[in-house]
């Protein structure tokens, strides 16, 4: 799991079908003080979290599946918790 | 998933038969200073696309064992176009 930063969303109208009607945020992937590491990565986000919140993102593709409710989704990444402290 | 840039296709004469019905495009990841409208610099990757994506395009790629759950049998497939990219709002914060 990865501690990441909220740093925009994307929009999407050609997709694969099983990603409709979900939330795709970019992800900055920080260090606890807040430093980047690496490349923005696209979670979805099924909680709500906000621009510049920190969130916490899976890499769990097995979740997705559930989520989405379809074994051939090539969705991975997604928010599973918005960080308080 | 990671966004990229469309910047060709590739065209096969033979190919595995699940890979029938898709397209392969040349596929430039964009790093945090490409978002930000700086040129992509990071080496280019082929992408299976059943969307249709064409040059210009920024699409989101899957990799990973991900990028072979859509067929229906087992598939040797690195990367998975997984959206076609309509519009980006890409704001991190100022470095106070």
């Amino acid at each position: 799991m990865m501690l990441c930063r909220v740093d925009g969303n994307i929009t999407s109208t050609v997709k694969h079908p099983t990603a409709t009607g979900i939330r795709f945020l970019i992800c900055q992937p920080i260090a606890a003080d807040g430093t980047e590491i690496g490349a923005p990565t696209i979670a979805v986000d099924t909680l709500g979290a906000g621009l510049h919140s920190r969130v916490i993102v899976t890499t769990d593709g097995k979740y997705m599946t559930e989520v989405l409710k379809s074994t051939k989704t090539p969705v991975r990444n997604s928010i599973i918790g918005i960080v308080d402290t | 998933m990671r966004l990229g840039k469309v910047i060709g296709k590739v065209t096969l004469s033979r190919q595995v038969d699940s890979f029938t019905g898709g397209r392969w495009l040349v596929v430039r990841p964009l790093s945090r200073e490409a978002l930000a409208g700086a040129a992509p610099t990071e080496p280019s990757l082929v992408c299976y696309d059943r969307l249709g994506a064409g040059d210009g395009n920024i699409i989101g790629y899957v990799e990973g064992r991900e990028a072979a759950q859509p067929f229906d049998e087992d598939t040797p497939v690195d990367a998975y176009t997984a959206l076609i990219v309509d519009t980006i709002n890409y704001t991190p914060p100022k470095k106070s």
